[in-house]
C-alpha cells in the first residue's frame, strides 16, 4: 500500500463517494416511504396502525448498527430463500436497505407530528369548499406540513450524512474504514481528513436546507 | 317552497344531547339569525348543515330535495356528501384562510378545482380559469379588498381576513351562506367592517344563517331570529317580536343578561 499523499486523497475521495451514494439513495427512498409509514401509523384501522407503530418502535428502539448486521447476515443465517448479491455490491445493497428502513421510520414520526399539528380548521375549510380529501392534503395542508417539518427533517438529514459511516460494520468500504487502514500503518492524518469531508458536505447541506426554509418564509403557518 | 327545511334534527356527543329535535325553515333571500348562550347548540347546528358533524336524527331538505335523512343511509354516502355540502357555504369564527395562498388564491382555489370536473374543462381550460379569476377579483372588490388581492393572510388584519373568508365562501355560490360567530375572534374596532359586509349581503337578498352574539346586529339585519337554549329552539320570530316582546321567560333572561353586559 502506497503512502503517497495524492494517492491517499484519491482513495479517501473514492470511498467518500460511497458515503454520498448511500446518503442519496437513502434519502430518495426513505422520504416517500416515511410518508407511507406515517399514514399507516395514523390509520383509523387498528389492523394497520398497531403493527406499523410496533414496527416503528422496534426500528427506532434498536441500534442502526444491529439492524445493519441482521439485515446483511439474517437471510443466510436464518436459511431464508433470499440472498444479497455476492461481494461488495451485496454489502452495499444490504446497507442501503437497512438505512432506508431505519430512516423511513424516523421520517415517518416527523411527518406524523407535522400532519397532526395542522389545525382541524384547515381541513374543515377545505371540506366545506367541496374539496376531496386528496385535494385538501395536496392543495391545502402539504405545504404547511413541509414548512413545519423542515427544521427536524434537516436535522435528520444531517445525521444521516454521518450515520453512513456505520455501514463499515458490514464491511462497506466507506471513508472512515478506508482511513482506518492507514491508521493501522501508522498514519493518523487521513482519519482527521475524513472529518473535513463530512464538515464540507454537511456545510453545503446546511446552506441548502437554510435556502429552502427561507423560501417557505413567505407565509406563516 | 322554502329553500331550506330542517326537521327534527338531533345530534349527540356521547350521552350529551347537543341538538334535541331542531325544526326550522328558511325562504329564499331570507336572513336568519341564531342567538343563544355558549353551549346552546348553535354552532353544532351550523356544522350539521355543512356536514362537518353527522346528525343522529332528522332530515335536511334543500330546494325540495331531501339531502340528508338520518334514518336513510342512502342519503349519507361520503362521495355525495361532498356535492351536497356545496348547497351551503360556511364562514368560520377563526377565518381558517389557507396561509400559503394570497387573498385571491384563497378565493379561487376551490372554484378552480371544481371546474376540473366540468366536461368541457379540457377544451376551454384557459377561458374557464380566467373567468374564475375575474369573478374572484370582483367578489374581493365587493367586500372592499380590491387592493389586497395579492396579500397573504398573515399580512391582513383580522377583519380583512374574515372578509376574504366571506369572499371565499361567496365564490362557491352557495344556496345558503352560514356564518359561525363571524366577529367573535375580532377586536371590537374590527367587527364593524365585517358586519357591514354581511349587512350588504342581506340587502342583496343573500340567503343566510348567522350565528352571532351581536344582538344589535341580529336585530337590525335578520328577517327572522331563533333563540336556542340547551339544544332546542325556545323561541323564533321577527326580530322585533323576539327582541321587543319575548314570550318565553328564558329568552327574557338571556336578553336581559346581554343588555346588562353591553
Amino acid at each position: 500500500m502506497t503512502l503517497q499523499l495524492p494517492v491517499i486523497i484519491e482513495r479517501l475521495s473514492d470511498s467518500f463517494l460511497l458515503n454520498g451514494k448511500l446518503f442519496a439513495l437513502t434519502l430518495i427512498f426513505s422520504l416517500p416511504l416515511g410518508l407511507v409509514v406515517a399514514f399507516g401509523s395514523m390509520s383509523r384501522f387498528r389492523l394497520i396502525s398497531v403493527p406499523v407503530r410496533a414496527f416503528v418502535w422496534i426500528i427506532r428502539g434498536t441500534p442502526l448498527m444491529l439492524q445493519l448486521i441482521i439485515i446483511f447476515l439474517g437471510p443466510g443465517l436464518m436459511n431464508l430463500p433470499f440472498y444479497w448479491p455476492a461481494g461488495s455490491n451485496g454489502r452495499f445493497v444490504a446497507a442501503t436497505v437497512a438505512f432506508i428502513i431505519n430512516y423511513a421510520c424516523y421520517f415517518s414520526e416527523i411527518f406524523r407530528g407535522g400532519i397532526q399539528s395542522i389545525p382541524s380548521g384547515q381541513y374543515e375549510a377545505g371540506a366545506v369548499l367541496g374539496m376531496t380529501k386528496a385535494q385538501i392534503f395536496f392543495k391545502v395542508t402539504l405545504l404547511q406540513v413541509i414548512k413545519r417539518i423542515m427544521p427536524p427533517t434537516g436535522n435528520e438529514i444531517i445525521t444521516l450524512v454521518k450515520d453512513t459511516s456505520l455501514a463499515r460494520i458490514i464491511s462497506v468500504k466507506e471513508i472512515i474504514m478506508m482511513a482506518g487502514e492507514y491508521t493501522n500503518r501508522g498514519l493518523i492524518w487521513p482519519l482527521f481528513a475524513t472529518g473535513i469531508y463530512f464538515l464540507v458536505f454537511v456545510g453545503i447541506l446546511t446552506l441548502l436546507l437554510g435556502y429552502i426554509e427561507r423560501k417557505l418564509e413567505y407565509f406563516k403557518a | 317552497m322554502p329553500i331550506l327545511q330542517v326537521k327534527q334534527l338531533e345530534k349527540k356527543f356521547g350521552t350529551l344531547e347537543v341538538l334535541q329535535g331542531i325544526d326550522f325553515s328558511l325562504d329564499q333571500g331570507e336572513s336568519l339569525a341564531i342567538i343563544g348562550s355558549s353551549g346552546s347548540g348553535k354552532t353544532t347546528l351550523l356544522r350539521c348543515l355543512n356536514f362537518l358533524e353527522r346528525p343522529d336524527g332528522g332530515t335536511i331538505t334543500v330546494n325540495g330535495q331531501l339531502i340528508f335523512d338520518a334514518s336513510d343511509p342512502s342519503t349519507q354516502h361520503e362521495s355525495d356528501i361532498r356535492k351536497k355540502r356545496l348547497h351551503f357555504g360556511l364562514v368560520f369564527q377563526n377565518f381558517n384562510l389557507f396561509p400559503q395562498y394570497t387573498a385571491l388564491q384563497n378565493v379561487v382555489l376551490a372554484p378552480k378545482l371544481i371546474a376540473r370536473e366540468r366536461s368541457d374543462f379540457g377544451a376551454n381550460k384557459k377561458d374557464i380559469l380566467s373567468e374564475i379569476e375575474e369573478k374572484g377579483r370582483a367578489i374581493l372588490e365587493q367586500v372592499g379588498l380590491s387592493d389586497k388581492l395579492n396579500a397573504y393572510p398573515h399580512m391582513l388584519s383580522g377583519g380583512q381576513q374574515q372578509r376574504v373568508a366571506i369572499a371565499r365562501a361567496l365564490a362557491m355560490e352557495p344556496d345558503i351562506l352560514c356564518f359561525d360567530e363571524p366577529t367573535s375572534a375580532l377586536d371590537p374596532e374590527l367587527t364593524g367592517e365585517v358586519l357591514k359586509v354581511i349587512r350588504s349581503l342581506a340587502s342583496r337578498n343573500t340567503t343566510m344563517v348567522i350565528v352571532t352574539h351581536e344582538m344589535d346586529f341580529a336585530r337590525s339585519v335578520a328577517d327572522r331570529v331563533i333563540f336556542m337554549d340547551e339544544g332546542a329552539i325556545v323561541e323564533q320570530g321577527h326580530p322585533e317580536e323576539v327582541f321587543g316582546n319575548p314570550q318565553k321567560e328564558r329568552t327574557r333572561q338571556f336578553l336581559l343578561r346581554y343588555s346588562e353586559s353591553s
